[in-house]
């Protein structure tokens, strides 16, 4: 825990000290305030200063989004992240023109969308609340077809590639059959085909592998990243589900209370978090001494003793220091069972953000 | 190309829904067979005494005005129904999500639902020129344009009732009293004063003396047929503004896949 608050530490004075890196810049802004200046060449998204407040009769008022800015480039998939409430779902809907923003201007392909709404929407799709986007009555195939037309997609090719999306998906077979009769898990991905199927280059997915078992979301994600690498399209994924962002997103923004608190590269952010925390399994309790000494050389240490064998957590600072550890235990002539090290995953990063931002709000 | 693309959607999606709820769509037809039976049996027991307005104590009246209420209904109610139904399912925002906007939607289909609704209500008319064994003039020629003016208001009024579902949700109570409503538009006389510029008024008229006088759509007061036109366009006009400003709160609020 400590080792991740300290990381968070590191990582904000890498986000400001990194001076060629867009993201860092970006981020950083983010962070702590100020305008930004984006480019429009490679973008496909831009939100700027967006924002949505929602007021009740009696008078009170939520910040839903506040003041919220992110830009996709064109071909990414970005992971859109946040506890319930933080603001994503309403994002996605201001940025689709399903909620009208308070502020904010938001340009897609480099148009601006409320001059172009609602021609715009024929260059945006989206998966918004998983199965309930279909006509539960109609076969998987109308359905496509269907949603598809109203974007004016409806040519023999078109049609085509709706079976290719189709195969893709393992719905083949389930073609002709009623939206109500498909598994929980087939409903979602027939969902996410009727988005794809309009082939627009921005695909919204909020929470798409919702109510899906393991096999059926490795799946999903294995077909998305193939999509997002093969067809070049942008995705903007919205999901609690962390194996997900870290497998198919490249970049994530982390929300929390409405305000984007992270605008990181996925690989950046975790190498950011990664500690050289290790565990040492020990044969038999600790020799005598043992713990004093590694006090002295490692302020984490921590050393639990029992009879059978004794536990080592320590966390290093320096590339050396894990010869000088492994020398202090030689010296005590302590017996290694096991060396492990700590993994940090996407997971651990963003609870560690999130608590991080609560406290500091 | 676009309008061609979704109008075609749209038929294509009705159609499939139909077939699908046959049981629904042809149990909604007999039973408003079954409250014509009421009604013209009431009529028949009390026929000496009846002397109201436009129905003017005749069968062919209370055809005529049933024949026309009813697809008034279906006019009105399946746009607000639809709405209603679609925020429950949550596809009403996939529809908001056509490049075409959603009032282009919206009046697919209302087109849709005429044609649809056309064919099953002609039968009802037989069904209940059968039953009484008056046999009216059914001019497709005049019949259709006839009817789609007249119907014009009912959109207008469907339109006003889909937009306050989509920020009040519940309002199916308000469906009931607009039916009583429209009963009551199609039963007063057009001679009172004001009346032809009520919603469905002056159409009715206009289909009464098609259907039961057997006049031709040239051979009707152009007049008359340029005030239904207007009055019509003025409440369709009204009802999409209604809607509008409807959607506008919706959006505001977020709450168009609230349900």
């Amino acid at each position: 825990m400590l080792m991740l608050a300290s990381s968070i530490d590191v990582w904000k004075r890498c986000l400001v000290g990194r001076p060629d890196s867009r993201e860092g810049d970006a981020a950083a802004t983010i962070l702590f305030g100020g305008a930004r200046r984006l480019s429009t060449l490679d973008t496909a998204l831009q939100v700027q200063s967006l924002t949505k407040v929602f007021r009740d009769r009696g008078g009170v008022t939520v910040r839903a989004v506040d003041g919220v800015c992110f830009d996709v480039k064109r071909g990414e998939v970005l992971g859109l992240l946040g506890p319930n409430g933080a603001g994503k779902t309403t994002s996605i809907k201001c940025i689709l023109g399903l909620m009208r923003p308070d502020s904010g201007r938001i340009a897609l392909l480099g148009q601006d969308i409320q001059a172009a709404y609602p021609r715009i929407l024929g260059k945006m799709s989206a998966v918004l609340e998983g199965s309930r986007n279909l006509y539960w009555r109609m076969s998987v195939w109308e359905n496509v077809v269907f949603f598809a037309a109203l974007h004016g997609v409806r040519s023999r090719e078109d049609r085509e590639y709706f079976g290719h999306l189709l195969k893709l998906f393992a719905l083949e077979d389930k073609r002709h059959t009623e939206v109500r009769k498909l598994s929980q898990g087939m409903k979602q991905k027939a969902s996410v085909v009727c988005a794809l199927a309009r082939r627009t280059p921005l695909v919204f997915l909020d929470e798409p592998t919702l109510g899906l078992d393991v096999e059926t979301s490795l799946e999903l994600r294995s077909v998305l990243k193939q999509l997002a690498r093969d067809e070049e399209r942008t995705f903007v994924v919205s999901s609690h589900d962390m194996d997900v962002i870290q497998d198919v997103c490249g970049r994530v923004v982390i929300m929390s209370s409405g305000r984007v608190v992270v605008d990181d590269k996925v690989s950046h952010l975790m190498s950011l978090f990664r500690t050289k925390a290790y565990r040492i399994g020990l044969r038999g309790p600790a020799p005598q001494g043992l713990k004093e000494r590694l006090a002295q050389e490692f302020a984490s240490v921590q050393v639990t003793d029992g009879d059978a064998d004794s536990r080592v957590k320590v966390s290093l600072s320096e590339d050396g220091d894990i010869y000088r550890l492994m020398d202090i235990l030689r010296g005590a002539d302590a017996i290694i069972d096991e060396i492990t090290h700590e993994e940090v995953d996407l997971e651990k990063v963003y609870l560690e953000i999130v608590r991080e931002e609560r406290a500091r709000s | 190309m676009m309008m061609g693309s979704v109008l075609a959607a749209v038929f294509r999606r009705d159609w499939t829904m139909m077939k699908r709820y046959i049981v629904n769509s042809v149990s909604s037809l007999v039973s408003i067979y079954m409250i014509f039976i009421l009604i013209f049996a009431g009529l028949q027991s009390v026929s000496g005494y009846v002397k109201t307005g436009a129905l003017d104590g005749s069968f062919e009246g209370t055809i005529v005005g049933f024949f026309v209420w009813t697809f008034t209904i279906y006019a009105f109610s399946n746009l607000s129904w639809n709405l209603i139904n679609e925020a429950q399912t949550g596809t009403l925002e996939q529809l908001y999500l056509a490049p075409c906007g959603f009032k282009w939607v919206g009046a697919a289909t209302l087109m849709s639902d005429f044609v649809f609704s056309f064919i099953p209500i002609m039968l009802l008319l037989m069904a209940m020129m059968a039953t009484t064994g008056r046999w009216l003039k059914v001019d497709l020629v005049t019949l259709i344009p006839l009817l789609f003016i007249t119907l014009l208001g009912a959109y207008g009024v469907g339109f006003a009732l889909g937009g306050l579902a989509l920020v009040f949700k519940r309002i199916q109570a308000l469906f009931q009293i607009i039916q009583f409503v429209f009963i009551g538009l199609l039963v007063i006389p057009i001679r009172v004063p004001g009346v032809k510029y009520l919603p469905l008024a002056l159409g009715n008229d206009l289909i009464y003396r098609s259907m039961v006088d057997g006049v031709r759509l040239w051979r009707l007061p152009l007049g008359d047929i340029l005030t239904a036109v207007a009055v019509g366009a003025a409440y369709l006009a009204a009802g999409i503004a209604v809607f509008s400003w409807c959607e506008r709160i919706a959006k505001n609020r977020g709450l168009l896949g609230h349900y």
